[in-house]
């Protein structure tokens, strides 16, 4: 009898002590009056743990009863990081650089209702069936390709002349026998999400329901547009337009051997401004958007930059809606978040670089942003396929190989 | 008196791991309600190619990597096994980068061995080409195995020395007057007598390795094209990063299998051949 009496209490004290753990740290603090906000923010070498700390000392200070306490992802990506929360039983508040999917929208606030929401950039365009769980600070273009000019001036290249995809290859044809590597890439997540930029400009402006025309299954990759842009890459392989050795740099090596002045181009989001800006090399580098053979300038691949969304399961929602308003909509706040990760909105300056002004002129040309969300999204795992398959080109799978394995896998996820 | 750890136990341990079976048999996607599909994520886990590649990566790792932690700890703790200071400080050598966090140790070495690390930089500047450590498909993998041996032989080290210090001096010393010289000595008799913290060596390098992440993501990030994926990366960056929390969740009941299986096997063959010796 004693010995289940014995069970009972370590029992019970397992059960309320593992209850206390996963009511976590977030919630009203001890202090009466007192709101501690947990979010999840994404580290960059842009948007570091010191950027962050920083823009959330000024709320602090104009909000004394709020503390925000910072969730780093660690090795992992902040949704994976907010489903484990969800899982422990201990979800924080914010979450920063989660974008909700129609799987997922339920966990997240719908901030249809809130006024100031529907002013911030790209809020239409994010919407899963009609209801807005996401905001941003501003908008990222991707379809730039950065350029060494005196790499340029060396091999007798004008940027300028650079629109087509023959035109693009006859430039890095010059610039090899220049000595440069034409086009500068990594390994990590950058050779995917490079082939992107890229292939997205020419296959979504031709035709910006082609996702939505996969998922029905009324298109392939190797039946479209996106088969000549593997073709394409192979042969850049082929003939040293990308260096293969390239593969064993993480992403900020990638970044650093182009602003050194190793190679001449380096295909990158408007993210890459500060960097160059901070390497004081901005002057040097010009920008121009990625070739098309189709219509010129062409749609720019684009998202929400800096991305909020208030979890459903907070325990300080109104709390965590008020942070994110300010977030996006106080002057200062959007400024500095802007110009920490080179990103835009219409309406707000900054001090920028000429490099800076380069990509707002680009976006300022586009025909229009082109954002792969809501039906236009592609399945989810797609971003990480796309890598792993553009990375085996390097390895010796041909541009065949590549589209057909693409099909296999996305007809595979049901 | 062992209520308090069975209930720890069965709580910490038993629970999860009933829950982690159930979730694998559904096609939960980390936060809606779960709907029961019987084996559907196991018949995945044969037909999915990257598991089946990130499956067979995780033994390649496994078996390499414990059979050059064991090989190189013991030859390390057989020359190291008397008791001098300057031992002493190799031993700590030895066992210095299991201190260290493996995440930390992963891109020290892609700092050391990436495209434009210090080795690759050295060989250019002798007119060599660089190397593919980190973007050759099966180099990638051997590097992989390399680190992971350097990081984790030192542990074995420790063992095995401490093994080595319980056998009795009489004994070899009876063998040094018979004559037999110093790698007969290590052959036949104390490796031998070792064999248990052998075994155990074995076991945990094996059942470690199969769980394999923070220096895969830190070293190679699984590339290139994937080539260094092994399950535990798998499930972590790729199916529990996305709604595929089911089949993650039957990937890990998978990988503790083998790695039971594992366990079961060596220490079954090991207790079969110490069997065999003592009779």
């Amino acid at each position: 009898m004693n010995r289940w009496r014995l069970l009972a209490a370590a029992a019970t004290a397992l059960v309320l002590s593992a209850t206390t753990a996963c009511g976590g740290a977030g919630g009203t603090g001890g202090e009466p009056g007192k709101t501690t906000l947990r979010m999840i923010v994404n580290i960059t070498p842009n948007l570091t743990e010191q950027f962050w700390t920083g823009l959330f000392d000024l709320y602090e200070a104009k909000n004394p009863g709020v503390t925000v306490q910072l969730e780093l992802t660690g090795t992992i990506e902040a949704e994976a990081k907010l489903r484990q929360d969800l899982a422990a039983g201990d979800p924080p508040d914010i979450a920063q650089h989660v974008v909700p999917t129609p799987e997922t929208a339920e966990l997240f606030v719908d901030l249809s209702g809130e006024a100031w929401a529907a002013k911030t950039p790209l809020y239409e365009e994010y919407a899963i069936g009609g209801k807005h769980y996401v905001v941003g600070v501003g908008e990222q273009i991707q379809s730039l390709v950065f350029y060494n000019k005196k790499a340029f001036a060396e091999a007798g290249v004008d940027a300028t002349k650079i629109r087509t995809i023959a035109q693009f290859e006859e430039a890095m044809g010059k610039l090899k026998k220049a000595g440069y590597v034409p086009l500068q890439t990594a390994g990590q997540w950058v050779t995917g999400a490079q082939f992107t930029m890229l292939a997205d400009a020419g296959v979504l402006t031709a035709d910006p329901e082609w996702t939505v025309k996969r998922k029905k299954g009324q298109t392939t990759f190797a039946g479209s547009g996106y088969m000549r842009y593997y073709q394409l890459y192979e042969s850049w392989l082929d003939k040293g337009f990308i260096d293969k050795s390239s593969l064993g740099l993480q992403y900020p090596d990638g970044q650093a051997a182009f602003l050194k002045g190793d190679s001449a181009m380096y295909i990158m989001g408007s993210y890459f401004v500060p960097a160059a800006d901070d390497a004081g090399k901005s002057d040097d580098i010009g920008v121009f958007p990625v070739p098309s053979d189709g219509a010129y300038p062409p749609g720019q691949f684009g998202n929400m930059a800096q991305p909020y969304t208030v979890v459903g399961q907070s325990e300080n929602r109104e709390a965590a809606i008020d942070l994110v308003e300010w977030l996006v909509t106080d002057e200062e706040a959007i400024k500095i978040q802007l110009a920490a990760d080179g990103n835009l909105r219409k309406g707000f300056a900054y001090d920028v670089s000429s490099l800076g002004d380069g990509v707002q002129a680009i976006l300022d040309e586009a025909p229009f942003v082109i954002v792969k969300q809501g039906e236009r999204q592609p399945v989810q795992g797609y971003a990480e396929e796309l890598n792993t398959r553009i990375q085996s080109l390097f390895t010796g799978s041909s541009a065949g190989d590549v589209a057909t394995k693409l099909d296999q896998w996305w007809d595979s996820q049901g | 008196m062992l209520a308090p750890a069975v209930v720890v136990y069965t709580v910490m341990t038993i629970v999860p791991v009933i829950v982690a079976v159930y979730l694998s048999l559904t096609d939960w996607n980390g936060f809606s309600t779960a709907t029961f599909i019987g084996l559907e994520n196991y018949a995945r886990l044969f037909d999915d190619p990257d598991t089946t590649r990130a499956g067979l990566v995780t033994l390649v790792v496994a078996f390499f990597g414990a059979v050059g932690m064991l090989g190189l700890g013991l030859v390390y703790a057989l020359q190291l096994k008397e008791r001098r200071w300057s031992n002493s400080f190799f031993r700590t050598l030895a066992y210095y980068p299991h201190v260290i966090s493996a995440l930390i140790l992963g891109f020290l070495w892609s700092a050391i061995l990436g495209t434009n690390g210090a080795i690759n930089n050295t060989l250019r500047d002798l007119g060599i080409g660089p190397v593919g450590f980190l973007f050759d498909e099966n180099l990638a993998v051997i590097t992989l195995v390399g680190v992971i041996v350097w990081a984790g032989f030192g542990f074995n080290v420790v063992l095995f020395v401490a093994g080595l210090q319980t056998v009795p001096r009489e004994l070899i010393e009876a063998a040094q007057i018979d004559g037999a010289s110093q790698r007969q000595i290590n052959r036949r008799i104390v490796i031998p007598m070792i064999s248990p913290v052998v075994t155990v060596a074995m076991v945990l390098n094996l059942v470690g390795l199969i769980k394999v992440y923070d220096i895969v993501v830190s070293l190679t990030d699984g590339g290139p094209a994937g080539s260094t994926e092994t399950i535990a990366y798998l499930i972590l960056s790729r199916s529990f990063a996305g709604t595929d929390v089911g089949f993650a969740t039957a990937q890990a009941v998978g990988l503790m299998v083998v790695s039971a299986a594992l366990s079961v096997v060596v220490t079954a063959l090991r207790n079969r051949q110490d069997r065999a010796a003592a009779s």
